[in-house]
């Protein structure tokens, strides 16, 4: 006899089921997906035409006695950054580069690191094996110095040559977990069903692999903290609110968290949420996951998920719920600083409500965890504060 | 008896005291002009077994005109009194035929009787001498001529289109490498630059024991030092053991060589200890003196010779074939706010030869320090661009190693063939040794330390004067007596697309230090000479490996805001004691 997962009754998700058709309608209205820019999963003979290109030039340059260099586009520059409410923060089409010369002594190493990587790129392509970028630095960690000289090089790689890193076949190392009524089949065919109650299952490391997604889910979760996310997994919230889905990237998202949540949302277009505390850090967090980042903005169209709604700690549920103040925690001025860069940026000022709510965070100059919500009760926010949330549409 | 060397040596001293002192020869001015010096010997008639040796010094054209000629003699010989030869001047006054200019030609001519082994000696003592003297004052030049018993040679001893540095008072540095050490034996001409590259030191005040009797002087002696590599390498390599040997090289007042020679005196007490002038421990250098008096030798001999002591102990002899040689001059220079007479120059070139190890052991430490300074900027310069030239390699050795690993796993043949034939390179082996050198050619001449002349050159290769299409004088040294073997080192050369006599520019050391970019650029640069007033020795630093296409700018530049600096320190050329 099978069991039915246990849930809310249908009713509960009425306003959910509304706000998912409204999505619909803004996505029918907006003409389908937006189409994909910037790089896109290349083929291997595309990935070693473009890198023995590169070696081309490299080559025709040094015979004319002229010095090679790389032209790299600024990704980490604002003034290169655009923002489009569909698709978040992108890089804009003619954007200021860098040159990486050959001849000078400040650039010389790295040129020299970066046709190194693109050299242990070519061979993974042509071998059709995958790395990541941690396995990249260990080859060489002298050479390379630290972790983030390559990731920095790999993503101007892949900037580069306009392909996905999945193409350039490196692969982050996934930290997130997933957990809900989700089942998938992994590209070496093993299959993986989220719904496992007390545990959770790891992100994949090769989201472009995974294929025939099935779920039922009204909601996809994203849960700031992984201590949060496990206090939900106890408080057994997947069954209690199913269906849904439960994801968390552990803090920042690694690239793999945010192409799952991208996937999730080209899928099955149901309502994505965020639980984050009620601090800069978490806010940025979920601009992370909607907006995208500015040193990925390159790669915008495939980690951003403009439809993204914040669930909560909402700053104004701190004085709604009566939060007595020894459970705040005053602002620094690294938090201050952070809110005020949030505030300046270009995807806020069409959040209203989301601006409003950092002001009150600016004001009171206070912040606060999700667990300052357990003074009311332990399970105070499995058992009241989301489903409250979720029943009756206290996102913005 | 005095011998020929000696009385060789002390007349032309007296000359070109004379000539600096008294002929009113502007105090900048390089002394110009032509002497003949010839030995005839035939045998005694008084001795067995000896030569009669007469012995003439004479000018060609107008170098001393205006000389009064009987004064000359009378003073030479008041001077002199040690040389007990006859002394003799051809001319009397009014008796002498004059030139169309009416300039009066002069001749002096002493006699003594040798053996024939001693004339031999100082016949090459001689011609040392006659290298060491030209190397400050190139536009003198020696015509020096050995009959014996009717077999002639002779030989000519100029420089006048070689490469100098000026330094003050009236001389000037030949920087032509060749005169001061062999290059090794592994160079190509690629390696090594044609010029040394002299680093100014700071003037020093010395100090003159007060247990030393002598004249009373009315100035200072200063001492300044000059230091070079030699041959100075184009690329650095990056091993301060490439430094074989060290010479040093003694000048008085006038640009005159202070000590006549090695085998003469015995090298002062100061500079047997090895350290009295450079500590050389702090560059793992440990130093002997070299008592290889090899009077053979084309190159101009230094006063102290060191050689770095070998691991085994034992010394080489030949190690200065193969290694570099540390270049140190030390200028003794007497300055006073009144004019100078030739007198005093006289004496202080005496006090200087007889009490030369008193007064540089009491100016001790001022003397080190001030050599020190510049050995280590030297030395500095070499390690920043041996650093620099490290750095670079790596990078291009991964650079390449990536290409390579493309290219050698491309399936791609028209990719493989597009770049074997874009640097015609027969097979991948070829590509790889041809990529690297391409990479090391392309790079190198952005930020390697490379020797300045090769910018310099590019810039004056329209400069080039009359004189460099002369063809070598013919070589008649086959006299049984001289054994010269190889180029003669004074001899006219066919120049080697350098510009005729090139005042190098250095800055005033002194008034600043070199900052870290030129400490780390200037390659063997020279830096700092005491300057005159007049700017006319304005000196900068081509311490920037500048692009050709820019290089006349970036100096003319450079000239412009170092005469600008050098106007407004007047007050620091005048004698003033040192650091």
């Amino acid at each position: 006899m099978a069991f039915a997962p246990m849930g809310p009754e249908a009713s509960f998700f009425e306003v959910l089921d509304r706000h998912r058709e409204s999505l619909l309608t803004a996505l029918r209205r907006g003409g389908g997906e937006p189409p994909s820019g910037g790089s896109h999963l290349a083929s291997s003979s595309e990935v070693l035409a473009s890198i023995e290109n590169i070696i081309q030039d490299i080559i025709t340059s040094l015979a004319r006695n002229e010095a090679p260099a790389f032209m790299i586009d600024n990704r980490s520059s604002w003034e290169n950054i655009k923002f489009e409410d569909s698709v978040g923060l992108q890089m804009v089409s003619h954007c200021t580069t860098r040159k990486i010369k050959s001849d000078s002594p400040k650039s010389v190493q790295k040129f020299a690191l970066i046709l190194k990587i693109l050299s242990m790129i070519y061979k993974l392509v042509q071998s059709n094996t995958y790395a990541t970028k941690r396995d990249i630095y260990y080859t060489d960690s002298q050479l390379f110095g630290n972790q983030t000289v390559v990731d920095n090089i790999i993503n101007d790689i892949s900037c580069m040559l306009r392909v996905s890193r999945r193409s350039l076949h490196i692969l982050s190392t996934s930290k997130g977990l997933i957990a809900g009524n989700l089942r998938y089949i992994e590209e070496d065919g093993t299959k993986v069903n989220c719904t496992c109650g007390a545990t959770a299952v790891a992100v994949p490391s090769n989201i472009q692999g995974i294929w025939n997604l099935v779920s039922d889910a009204k909601f996809v979760l994203i849960v700031e903290k992984d201590a949060t996310f496990q206090r939900l997994l106890d408080d057994n919230f997947c069954n209690k609110m199913s269906p849904c889905i439960m994801i968390t990237g552990k803090g920042v998202p690694d690239l793999n968290t945010r192409l799952l949540v991208k996937k999730l949302w080209d899928t099955f277009h149901i309502p994505v949420f965020t639980l984050v505390d009620a601090d800069p850090h978490g806010i940025e967090i979920m601009c992370i996951y909607k907006y995208g980042s500015m040193s990925m903005s390159f790669e915008a169209h495939h980690l951003t998920v403009p439809a993204i709604r914040w669930l909560g700690l909402l700053p104004s549920d701190l004085k709604r719920l009566n939060v007595p103040k020894d459970s705040l925690i005053p602002l620094t001025k690294r938090d201050q600083m952070k809110l005020d860069s949030i505030l300046r940026r270009p995807y806020v000022t069409c959040q209203p409500f989301w601006r409003k709510e950092m002001e009150i965070m600016a004001d009171s100059k206070m912040k606060a965890e999700i667990q300052a919500l357990t003074f009311l009760s332990s399970d105070y926010l499995s058992r009241v504060y989301l489903p409250n949330k979720l029943k009756f549409g206290g996102w913005i | 008896m005095e011998g020929t060397a000696v009385t060789v040596f002390e007349i032309l001293r007296f000359l070109i005291i004379h000539w600096k002192c008294d002929i009113e020869v502007s105090k900048g001015a390089l002394l110009e002009g032509q002497l003949v010096i010839s030995i005839e010997g035939l045998n005694s008639k008084h001795q067995t077994n000896a030569l009669h040796c007469v012995t003439t010094i004479a000018s060609a054209g107008s170098l001393f005109g205006g000389m009064v000629l009987k004064k000359f003699l009378k003073e030479i010989q008041s001077l002199l009194p040690r040389i007990s030869a006859k002394l003799t001047w051809t001319s009397e006054e009014g008796s002498y035929s004059q030139d169309m200019t009416g300039v009066t030609p002069f001749q002096m001519i002493f006699e003594v009787d040798e053996k024939p082994r001693t004339l031999m000696t100082d016949c090459l003592v001689i011609k040392h001498l006659l290298r060491k003297i030209i190397m400050v004052h190139p536009k003198i030049r020696f015509n020096f001529s050995v009959k014996v018993n009717g077999i002639l040679s002779t030989e000519f001893f100029g420089v006048e289109n070689e490469p100098t540095l000026n330094l003050w008072n009236g001389i000037a540095l030949v920087v032509d490498s060749q005169h001061y050490a062999s290059r090794p034996k592994f160079d190509t001409i690629e390696s090594y630059c044609s010029r040394i590259h002299p680093v100014l030191g700071h003037p020093v005040m010395l100090f003159i024991p007060d247990d030393v009797t002598g004249m009373d002087l009315l100035g200072e002696l200063i001492l300044t030092p000059a230091v070079a590599l030699c041959p100075s390498p184009k690329v650095f390599s990056n091993q301060l053991d490439s430094i074989s040997s060290v010479s040093i090289f003694l000048y008085g007042p006038l640009g005159l060589p202070l000590i006549l020679s090695t085998w003469e005196q015995p090298v002062t007490t100061f500079f047997k200890d090895t350290s009295s002038l450079i500590d050389w421990k702090k560059y793992h250098l440990c130093m002997v003196p070299n008592l290889d008096l090899n009077l053979d030798r084309d190159l101009v001999l230094p006063d102290v010779s060191y050689q770095v002591e070998s691991r085994e102990g034992d010394q080489s002899q030949n190690m200065d074939l193969q290694g570099q040689t540390l270049l140190l001059f030390l200028f003794v220079d007497f300055h006073s706010a009144f004019p100078v007479q030739q007198m005093e120059i006289w004496g202080v070139y005496t006090l200087l030869t007889t009490h030369l190890t008193a007064i540089l052991v009491e100016s001790h430490s001022v003397v080190q320090d001030s050599i020190q300074f510049i050995v280590d900027q030297v030395l500095e310069q070499h390690h920043q661009a041996a650093k620099a030239q490290q750095k670079l390699q790596a990078p291009l050795s991964v650079a390449v190693n990536s290409i390579m690993s493309i290219l050698t796993g491309s399936t791609r043949s028209s990719f493989r063939k597009m770049c074997l034939q874009t640097l015609q390179a027969a097979d991948t082996q070829e590509f790889g040794t041809k990529l690297h050198k391409l990479f090391c050619e392309i790079t190198q001449h952005q930020f390697l330390h490379r020797c300045s002349c090769e910018v310099k050159q590019q810039l004056t290769l329209e400069k080039k004067d009359s004189a460099q299409s002369t063809e070598d004088a013919p070589d008649n040294s086959s006299l049984e007596l001289l054994t010269d073997t190889r180029g003669q080192a004074g001899n006219k050369r066919l120049k080697r697309g350098s510009p005729s006599v090139e005042e190098m520019r250095t800055p005033l050391h002194s008034a600043r230090a070199p900052s870290p970019s030129e400490a780390a650029l200037g390659g063997s640069d020279p830096t700092a000479a005491p300057l005159t007033p007049s700017g006319r020795e304005a000196c900068e630093t081509h311490s920037r490996a500048l692009e050709p296409g820019r290089a006349s700018l970036g100096s003319r530049l450079e000239d412009a805001l170092w005469l600008q600096e050098v106007a407004n320190l007047s007050e620091w050329l005048s004698p003033s004691p040192g650091p």
